[in-house]
């Protein structure tokens, strides 16, 4: 006597009319007969459909899972490859057509310093037309860091594709920003699901003993989370960050970030979770089990959780903003991911000075990868909520 | 139900993109080159700078005070200016480097906290005993009007200037000097151990009152460099203001009778721990340690020619002319010209430097950053304001140290003690390529040895040795060594079979100087010779920490200071225990006189300490010769690997409003002047 | 009653006390102490130490004696209402605090106006007029200012200020007012520099206060009182302004808690970037230095006001929601 269907048909034919007249104009009955035997899922996934910015962050942060996951791929340059005679080229023009023809191509770039204005200074060279190809051959790198792969989203004919394309520009060391930006997501973006996916179990766990089992359990894990959170965030962080041993790899700290990401912000979902359990535990269907025998699991994980997991998943997608976001803020306090890493936040400071806002703006462009990715990230959480609401 | 396209969104997020990168490419091609010349020049002016006058003859003998001082002297708060100023003949008298200068006038600065204290110090450097001239080389009075040193160089006597005065109006005597020194430098409560400067070859000095403005100070070995350390910025010689900022009981004098009554001496130790608990302090030393410095305490008698009104440990460190200040140019108006400096605070750089754009600063040299200098050319006519740069005298602001006595790792250890590593290392470094990239090409690429034109350089050519990009030698010193084996992507692999060699080099964030990124082309460029690296950029006082237990292997840090050897060494030879980033335990051993640390195997470090210990008791003539012998010992040894220097980066990008006067056009960018002391700021005026 | 509320107080201290310990903790983590951070700082200056000075200056501030002693020591002084010396300022770490108490606060309370003033319309009108064009427009530019690293929009809107519009750059004062003595023109001159850095601080907060309002009012609005309302022929403003939003103001009672650490803080990486002459950028240069007794005070400070904060905000929903109060006894 599992009550989830139940509940949630009764709900169903409530917001039977509102789910048709979105689902299948016309179909009558058909598509109303569809809603009464559809499962949870289903129904959620219908209403999250129509939220229009809801779908339109999903795709954008599938593009921006490609990219973390191809990462080798959509760069084109090593983006470690330094040579001050590139330093801070602006992002360069791309000619479209070659007499009638689409066949993209740039020119090659002489640089100089002048010695007035003591900036850098390309003029592009006419006589040089450097044809822009996809899909090309460029430096070798391993796919998943297993398949060798050498293919490259673009690259150019009779040159070296590093020393010749600057989509978007180049940074104070010469280092391509594009191909630096194609790593970075593929950090910041991972990192946002590690510590969360931490968070999630920690304020699962602990907010599920907390608010199903009440009593001492309950006030001990309170007063711990109360504890936590009245600690400012970047004391601990700057304590935890120096306990980090200092001989650990680039890896190591990175994971090492992602913990102390985690673990402060686990109480956030722990808070919700126990809110969850404690009205759902006095609700007729948890006595029902009761009463018939079930044990303390069985009615946890096999009733209860399954009610409020669209919660739970709603409240652990709009947790991965606060994330990124606190990654950018960790590595501006010289916290967090430090050069050589290549993140959202070490990029950001290569822009957070006068001079890159003044004299090579392009360097900023990063932060619109932030600003999409947490826009994102924030409208499929809301659109995820509110198809989870029944009551919406 | 309507809806916002998302298209939309995406549209608009995408034309800011374009119209950004299309604001920065109009911007980095709009000036096509001019014709080649040394990078910098433009900026870079001619040494030059006010003088100290030395002959009676040519000392005025009327003498002006500044209008804000007229009111206070007519209601007799304040004698007249003839009374305040020393005796005629014992007169510092300085010549402006331009004109006779304008009274009047708020000089303003940026600051970034209490721990800034050296920006004002600096400003405020007259108090020293003695002091450098605008070139940096020759030694001239200051406090003092004159010293002596006996010919066997055991005894140095300085002679102070009769009816000097504190700030108060007390008078400055010896007396003010046997108190610092028996009072406060014997005191083993205050000063738990002797200043190093104070000691020659381990054994102390001794101060004693020749007679009421005489002071002498007795060493029991030939000490002829002493009459340096009172010129230069020591522990001794660099004034009140300076060491009392620093809170380090320095400047060889204190004004015995505003601190008798912070000493239990004269009362009691109840009464002093008393007033110390009352005032929030710990003990009576702590107390002490506060009313000392002249930037905490703006009742603290001085010297200088500003004082303390507010503070520096408030938003607004402010400072206003001393009326008892003994100095005046060749007209006899009583110096300085300005009447306030008011310093406020900027809690980050780049406010501070987006401040000295818009014009809010007058003089501003410190934590102007090198890398905004086409900022500031290209709001120079709009702020008012010309950019100068004073290039540094020392070989490299980012210096690889080599960690002599790391231990950790025993692979790693032998090969940074071994020379033909370190040479390699250097031979793999693209200097040129750093220098365009962090130095806006306005550095010189060299090792570690000072700038040619400096007394201890030992030629011009110690400045390429073993400084220049050669892979193919650096390649085959590395074979040499037996690192011959390479992995898969060309690293060669240590030579106890664990794997690929792999040096770790410690970087520190957030100083004038990038470090980090240098750091990182290096480790590009090393890709060529095969040696990897792993950078890990700690918090300064972390790596500082590693240093002192001989963590590191490899530390970037400066090599300022290291122009005056015998001055401020710590960055040029591990003998200074106190900071020592190319070995702690040799710097233990050396300082300790054996008794501590490690003893170094290599003989030829040995054999720097011995030169380097017998320096302090030549003359001058051999000892110049001893420095340039060290030179060349250290850049043949290569302890440090130099990579960019002599260059303006570190407080040498200098902004001045057009309608200051007497600036000069450039002035010399080191420690032991205690720039832009070199320059007199007291000679600076509004015109 | 009365025990629920003697209770919560007593472990309010135990809370309290427990922080203590790991603010000092926290603050003890990194390796070196204050003189070690002093002697690094000096030498990037061009400075020098000396290793006499340093061991002295480590037995004066008592930092070579055991961790347990440091924190016993601090812990008697701060019960006796003596925080102890701000190392690297010389004064009392009251001192040190109370000048910049007061800005702190005048800052974050005009972002938490801006933040509160602006949202809350914003919330009222995306809730009435669900899905429309304006309720898309406005939420997405609620959001812009969460999505924005806080850091890089003050640099940006600080130099934009005075790029294009003169104004001084950073600070809360203009300089020939920063030493003044506090008057009417001072005053006035204050207000004028607020709006740059409450905008930069409140812009964050609005997004998620436009979320939750919206969603509180939707919730209210679909309630059957709203619809008795309309049907008895309320002009539709009074409908929605009277009842539905008063009762979705109700949750953020609970949040007016959290908010009280917060204006005494202010935030620190905003301030940081502004150059504002508030408690945020003192804590992190004392976290810096390891100045034990003034970031560990400053810390103590936080975690006190937020435990005060929360038990504010419990006694306010409960006196406010009689559900809860009733539900307890």
């Amino acid at each position: 006597m599992s009550g989830d269907p139940v509940a949630v048909q009764e709900t169903a034919s409530a917001d039977g009319a509102t789910l048709s007249g979105g689902l299948a104009k016309g179909a009558g009955s058909l598509a109303e007969q569809r809603i009464a035997v559809a499962t949870q899922w289903q129904l959620m996934w219908w209403r999250f459909r129509k939220h229009k910015l809801a779908a339109a962050g999903t795709i954008v942060l599938a593009l921006f899972y490609l990219v973390a996951a191809f990462a080798d791929f959509f760069a084109y340059a090593d983006p470690q490859d330094s040579d001050a005679q590139r330093s801070l080229i602006a992002p360069q023009t791309i000619h479209w057509f070659d007499e009638g023809r689409f066949a993209p191509y740039v020119y090659a770039l002489k640089g100089t310093r002048d010695p007035m204005t003591f900036k850098r200074v390309y003029k592009p060279d006419p006589s040089t037309k450097i044809p822009i190809t996809f899909f090309a051959r460029g430096e070798p790198y391993k796919l998943f860091g297993i398949i060798p792969a050498d293919r490259h989203v673009l690259g150019v004919e009779g040159a070296d594709t590093g020393k010749s394309l600057f989509l978007m520009g180049t940074d104070t060391q010469g280092r391509d920003l594009w191909s630096r930006l194609m790593f970075a997501t593929r950090t910041s973006m991972t990192i946002g699901l590690v510590s969360v996916a931490l968070s999630l179990v920690l304020g699962v766990v602990l907010g599920g003993i907390s608010g199903y089992f009440g009593g001492t359990i309950d006030s001990v894990i309170q007063r711990i989370i109360e504890i936590l959170r009245s600690i400012p965030t970047i004391p601990l962080w700057m304590g935890l960050a120096a306990a980090v041993p200092s001989d650990w790899s680039v890896v190591q700290v990175y994971f090492a970030i992602t913990i102390i990401i985690s673990l402060i912000g686990w109480t956030e979902l722990a808070r919700v979770v126990r809110g969850r359990f404690i009205s759902l535990k006095h609700e007729d269907f948890v006595m029902a089990a009761e009463l018939v025998g079930c044990s303390k699991s069985r009615i946890i994980f096999r009733h209860m959780v399954p009610s409020f997991i669209s919660h739970i998943i709603a409240a652990t997608t709009l947790a991965i903003p606060a994330i990124i976001i606190s990654e950018t803020s960790l590595s501006f306090l010289g916290l967090g991911l430090r050069p050589p890493a290549i993140s959202w936040g070490v990029l950001l400071q290569d822009a957070q000075n006068i001079q890159a806002l003044v004299i090579s703006p392009w360097l900023l462009i990063p932060s619109f990868a932030v600003i999409v990715a947490v826009l994102a990230f924030n409208f499929m959480g809301d659109g995820i909520r509110d198809a989870a609401d029944p009551y919406l | 139900m309507k809806s916002m396209r998302p298209a939309a969104v995406l549209t608009a997020l995408g034309l800011a993109c374009v119209v950004a990168t299309g604001l920065g490419e109009t911007a980095a091609q709009t000036t096509a080159p001019a014709d080649t010349q040394k990078i910098g020049a433009s900026l870079i002016g001619k040494l030059e700078g006010p003088s100290v006058v030395t002959d009676v003859k040519d000392f005025p003998k009327t003498f002006k005070e500044a209008p804000t001082l007229d009111a206070l002297v007519k209601s007799g708060k304040l004698p007249p200016v003839a009374q305040r100023l020393p005796e005629p003949s014992q007169l510092l008298v300085i010549k402006p480097l331009n004109e006779i200068g304008k009274y009047g006038g708020n000089w303003r600065r940026a600051f970034t906290g209490p721990a800034d204290h050296e920006n004002g110090n600096r400003i405020n450097s007259a108090d020293k005993i003695l002091t450098f001239d605008y070139t940096g080389t020759k030694i001239v009075p200051s406090l003092a009007r004159d010293w002596k040193v006996s010919p066997d160089g055991k005894t140095t006597t300085i002679y102070l200037r009769k009816g000097a005065k504190w700030s108060d109006g007390k008078p400055l005597t010896a007396d003010d000097f046997m108190f610092w020194y028996e009072d406060i430098y014997l005191n083993k409560n205050i000063v738990p151990t002797p200043f190093f400067e104070f000691q020659i070859n381990g054994k102390d000095g001794k101060m004693r009152k020749v007679d009421d403005y005489t002071v002498a100070f007795e060493f029991p070995e030939p000490y002829s460099f002493f009459v340096y350390q009172l010129a230069g910025s020591t522990a001794i010689g660099a004034g009140l203001a300076t060491r009392g900022a620093f809170q380090n009981w320095g400047g060889a004098y204190a004004p015995a009778h505003y601190l008798k009554q912070f000493l239990p001496k004269y009362s009691s130790e109840d009464a002093v721990n008393k007033k110390a608990k009352e005032l929030g302090f710990d003990n009576w030393v702590s107390l002490l340690r506060n009313r000392y410095s002249w930037a905490l305490n703006p009742d603290l008698p001085v010297m200088t020619p500003w004082k303390t009104v507010s503070p520096i440990n408030t938003p607004t460190w402010s400072m206003e002319r001393n009326p008892y200040f003994w100095g005046v140019d060749t007209a006899g108006n009583q110096l300085p010209y300005i009447d306030r400096i008011t310093m406020t605070l900027a809690e980050n750089i780049e406010v501070a430097n987006l401040r000295a754009i818009a014009g809010e600063y007058d003089i501003q040299e410190r934590h102007m950053g090198l890398s905004k200098l086409p900022v500031f050319l290209e709001n120079a006519k709009k702020g008012n304001y010309t950019v100068h740069l004073d290039p540094g005298l020392y070989g490299s602001d980012v210096t690889l140290h080599m960690g002599n006595s790391y231990e950790g790792d025993p692979e790693i250890a032998k090969l940074l003690r071994n020379k033909d590593f370190r040479h390699a290392l250097s031979l793999g470094i693209d200097r040129d390529q750093l220098n365009e990239a962090f130095w806006l090409g306005v550095g010189a690429p060299g090792s570690v040895a000072p700038a040619p034109d400096t007394i201890y350089s030992p030629g011009p050519e110690w400045n390429k040795k073993w400084a220049q990009l050669d892979v193919k030698q650096a390649n085959d010193l590395l074979d040499k060594i037996g690192l011959t084996k390479k992995d898969g992507e060309g690293y060669r692999q240590r030579m106890d079979g664990k794997g690929r060699l792999r040096l770790e080099m410690i970087t520190v964030g957030g100083s004038f100087v990038p470090f980090t990124p240098v750091a990182e082309m290096i480790k590009q460029q090393w890709k060529k010779i095969g040696v990897d690296v792993d950078i890990k950029e700690l918090e300064r006082n972390l790596a500082f920490t590693r240093d002192n237990n001989n963590e590191n292997q490899i530390i970037t840090w400066a090599n300022d200071g290291s122009e005056v050897l015998f001055l401020f060494p710590r960055h040029a030879l591990p003998v200074d225990a106190a900071e020592a980033h190319m070995g702690m335990a040799f710097a233990r051993w050396y300082a300790s006189n054996g008794t501590a640390g490690k003893k170094p195997d290599d003989p030829e470090m040995l054999k720097a300490f011995d030169l380097f210990r017998a320096a302090y008791g030549m003359n001058d003539e051999d000892r110049t010769k001893a420095a340039k012998e060290l030179w060349k010992i250290i850049v043949e040894q290569e302890w440090s690997i130099g990579t960019v220097g002599q260059s303006p980066a570190f407080m040498g990008v200098r902004i001045v409003k057009n309608n200051m006067g007497n600036i000069p056009s450039r002035q010399v960018n080191a420690q032991h002047v205690r720039t832009p002391h070199s320059s007199w700021p007291e000679t600076f005026y509004f015109k | 009653m009365v025990a629920y509320i003697v209770r919560r107080m007593l472990l309010a201290v135990l809370t309290v006390w427990a922080i203590s310990i790991l603010s000092f903790i926290i603050i003890h983590l990194p390796p070196g102490d204050y003189v070690t951070s002093y002697i690094a700082s000096m030498s990037a200056s061009g400075s020098a130490v000396s290793e006499g000075e340093a061991a002295a200056l480590r037995e004066q501030l008592g930092l070579d004696q055991p961790i347990t002693v440091q924190y016993f020591k601090w812990m008697g002084l701060t019960l006796r209402g003596n925080f102890g010396m701000a190392m690297e300022w010389g004064r009392p770490v009251v001192d040190v605090i109370g000048d910049r108490l007061s800005l702190t606060i005048v800052i974050s309370l005009a972002a938490i106006i801006f933040t509160w003033a602006v949202a809350l319309p914003i919330g009222i009108y995306s809730a009435v007029y669900r899905y429309s064009f304006l309720d898309y427009v406005f939420t997405f530019v609620g959001f812009i200012g969460l999505a924005i690293p806080g850091f890089l929009l003050a640099l940006i809107v600080m130099y934009v200020g005075f790029a294009w519009f003169g104004a001084n750059v950073g600070g809360l004062f203009s300089p020939e007012f920063a030493e003044a003595p506090w008057s009417l023109a001072k005053a006035w001159d204050l207000t004028k520099h607020l709006p740059i850095p409450a905008i930069v601080l409140g812009v964050a907060g609005t997004a998620q206060l436009i979320r939750i309002m919206r969603s509180n009012l939707l919730d209210e609005l679909r309630k059957p009182y709203v619809m008795t309302a309309r049907a008895r022929g309320l002009p539709e403003h009074r409908v929605i302004l009277r009842y539905p939003v008063r009762v979705a103001l109700n949750p953020f009672v609970s949040t007016i808690g959290y908010l009280l650490p917060y204006v005494v803080s202010g935030s620190i990486i905003v301030s940081l970037v502004l150059s504002l002459p508030t408690v945020g950028p003192l804590l992190l240069k004392a976290l810096i230095a390891q100045d034990m007794f003034l970031a560990g005070t400053i810390v103590l400070l936080l975690g006190v006001l937020t435990v005060i904060g929360t038990f504010i905000s419990d006694l306010l929903l409960m006196w406010i929601d009689p559900r809860i109060r009733l539900g307890r006894q």
